[in-house]
């Protein structure tokens, strides 16, 4: 077993008993075909999860969503929530690099029918309309620095005050598109000027933007409050707060290292750098954070005006294609939430809100179905739309898996794909891809990552997620 | 000597060098390996960098760091470094004179953005002949 010792709990929950300096147990969920991509990685994602479980002030379990893959500091699919009370810490590690990367659900109200005859033309204006990859910067919007921090303390609405955007949009974005606690005077001169042009791309890796249709409706009751059926056409908006998050988690990480020391954290992996939440360096990270989260939210509404003008661009009246935001949720961040009455900060790198019927936060619409979990797959295959259940609430601090994971290096997709020319493939299925450069659609192929279908049904068999309908691509942009 | 390693979500390289210089001349030409096909190898424009950190790994990490930013954000490819590393009660100081040319996604076979290095794994040690290092960076 390599040093990390677990055992199954019932069909899809694995749990690894508190040993060694581990705090609180960690558990895990899991199928066969799962736990064997963990071993043939040397469980390097488990011992993560194991790292994770010695930080101070940790309300067990430490938690890993089915989409568990070999980070940093947390494993991606990671899950912990702290108390600030009994010293709980927060990690930029714990959140990530990309600040509050997310997705962003369109629905339309156009058939797959409707699209077909102006797909080429829609697929150039998204290119045209939303940057992606380097360069990616705008510059066609410019953002003064005294607009840029209205826009971190403001998030979304910052945008639609602007005009980039509906009001009734922000209803639909996780906390409303801001959230408070943000403080752009905790943010770098240097965060600020690599995020500056940066508000409204998409950046490059793994981040896409995608139209899509519904292929199969699981739960008719969810799938109707959610406004979607079997034929709709939908855009999928995957991208996060991009050199700016990625500068403020640099900035507090090689800060945390020293204040770790100075608050005798002892770290097992510096990559989980750590301080008390209550400490001023805390502090300051979760301020700076909430900033960064702000621009993440912004920088999805300025992309989803852009992906309206570039429907009319194709010839779709607004009336015609009535773009509406679903749903907008982050995969990585920290929120205070509230669970069996004690307040804890939950971190979440690589994993989805996914509050069940009756939470609060959720969107009134959505209230006795569960908030919307939206799970990204790979761009030749599907991606699925959840609800958060019950049991979300009582066993993964109101969480579940944010995507598929990979299963292969990009070193080793690259080499796989250098034989073939993945977009005529793609073409060939239906699917039209618009790249800023050849080497990310390689690195994305499908089949580096897992089918997603296999995450979502362990998310659905588990209890902490329920399958509510499938989605197939049309047209993918990629940076 | 670089060696690309293979990590699922990520990328990272061992980098093995005579002297620290040399080391951190290395791990700057692996990064551009990471970002392009044809990284450029010469160039006209100029650039200095100072930086400073309490010991070798977290230089390195603030080293990558500045030529993410560089490329960036400033649009500045550094295709080879004049490096000096002096050490003080304080840590290290890196001082080096970068030759580089302008950003140029096309020609330079740009393959993709890279987040940050990160200090996971990240290991510098001397060997008996030189220096090694590992790094793994977020993509």
């Amino acid at each position: 077993m390599d040093n990390v010792p677990f055992e199954r709990l019932d069909r899809y929950t694995y749990r690894i008993p508190r040993h060694g300096k581990m705090w609180v147990d960690a558990v895990f969920y899991a199928n066969d075909e799962i736990l064997a991509q963990l071993e043939a990685e040397g469980y390097a994602s488990l011992k993560q999860l194991v790292n994770v479980a010695t930080l101070p002030g940790i309300v067990g379990p430490a938690l890993a969503m089915p989409d568990i893959h070999w980070g940093y500091g947390f494993p991606i699919g990671g899950v912990a929530a702290f108390d600030p009370t009994a010293g709980g810490v927060v990690s930029p590690g714990g959140v990530g690099f990309d600040i509050n990367c997310g997705v962003r659900l369109l629905t339309t109200r156009l058939t797959r029918e409707d699209l077909e005859p102006r797909k080429t033309r829609l697929a150039d204006a998204l290119y045209r309309r939303v940057p992606a990859g380097v360069g990616s910067a705008r510059r066609d919007v410019r953002w003064s620095p005294k607009d840029l921090k209205t826009v971190l303390r403001e998030g979304a609405r910052a945008l639609v005050a602007q005009g980039f955007g509906e009001a009734a949009d922000l209803e639909r974005i996780e906390s409303g598109g801001r959230l408070p606690l943000a403080d752009p005077d905790r943010v770098s001169a240097r965060a600020l000027e690599r995020g500056g042009p940066q508000l409204g791309t998409l950046g490059s890796g793994n981040h896409f933007l995608e139209v899509q249709y519904v292929d199969e409706v699981y739960d008719p009751e969810a799938a109707e409050a959610y406004g979607l059926w079997v034929g709709q056409v939908t855009v999928l908006i995957h991208t996060g707060s991009r050199g700016l998050g990625h500068q403020v988690c640099q900035d507090y990480v090689e800060r945390f290292l020293q204040a770790a020391r100075r608050y005798g954290i002892e770290l097992v992996d510096r990559q989980l750098a750590a301080a008390p939440i209550e400490s001023p360096e805390g502090q300051d990270y979760l301020h700076a954070m909430a900033a960064a989260a702000n621009f993440a939210f912004a920088n999805r509404q300025l992309i989803t005006h852009n992906v309206r003008l570039a429907f009319e661009d194709a010839g779709f009246l607004p009336r015609d294609h009535q773009l509406r935001v679903l749903y907008d949720l982050a995969h990585n961040n920290a929120k205070f939430e509230e669970y069996a009455g004690r307040r804890v900060l939950v971190h979440r790198k690589g994993a989805t809100r996914a509050f069940g019927p009756g939470a609060p936060d959720v969107p009134p619409a959505f209230r006795t179905v569960g908030q919307p979990v939206l799970v990204p797959g790979d761009m030749g295959r599907y991606s699925f739309v959840l609800a958060g259940t019950p049991g979300a609430m009582t066993r993964t601090f109101g969480s579940s898996c944010h995507g598929a994971g990979r299963q292969m290096s990009r070193h080793k997709a690259k080499k796989a794909a250098r034989k073939r020319n993945l977009i005529a493939e793609l073409e060939a299925q239906g699917i039209l891809v618009r790249a800023a450069s050849r080497a990310t659609v390689d690195e994305e192929m499908p089949e580096a990552y897992k089918d997603v279908a296999s995450v979502v049904d362990v998310v659905h068999g588990a209890g902490i997620g329920k399958k509510v309908a499938r989605l197939r691509p049309l047209i993918v942009v990629k940076g | 000597m670089i060696r690309m390693l293979d990590h699922t979500a990520d990328v990272g390289f061992e980098v093995r060098a005579p002297t620290r210089e040399a080391l951190f001349e290395t791990a700057r030409e692996g990064l551009l390996r990471l970002m392009f096909q044809h990284p450029p190898t010469q160039g006209s424009a100029t650039r200095e960098v100072t930086l400073q950190a309490p010991d070798l790994e977290f230089l390195l990490v603030r080293w990558l760091n500045e030529l993410i930013y560089l490329v960036q954000t400033a649009g500045f490819v550094p295709a080879r470094a004049a490096i000096t590393i002096t050490e003080d009660a304080q840590g290290f100081t890196l001082r080096a004179r970068l030759e580089g040319q302008p950003f140029d996604a096309e020609a330079m076979g740009w393959q993709g953005e890279i987040k940050s290095a990160t200090f996971h794994g990240l290991e510098v040690r001397p060997e008996t002949s030189g220096w090694w290092a590992r790094v793994v960076l977020d993509v």
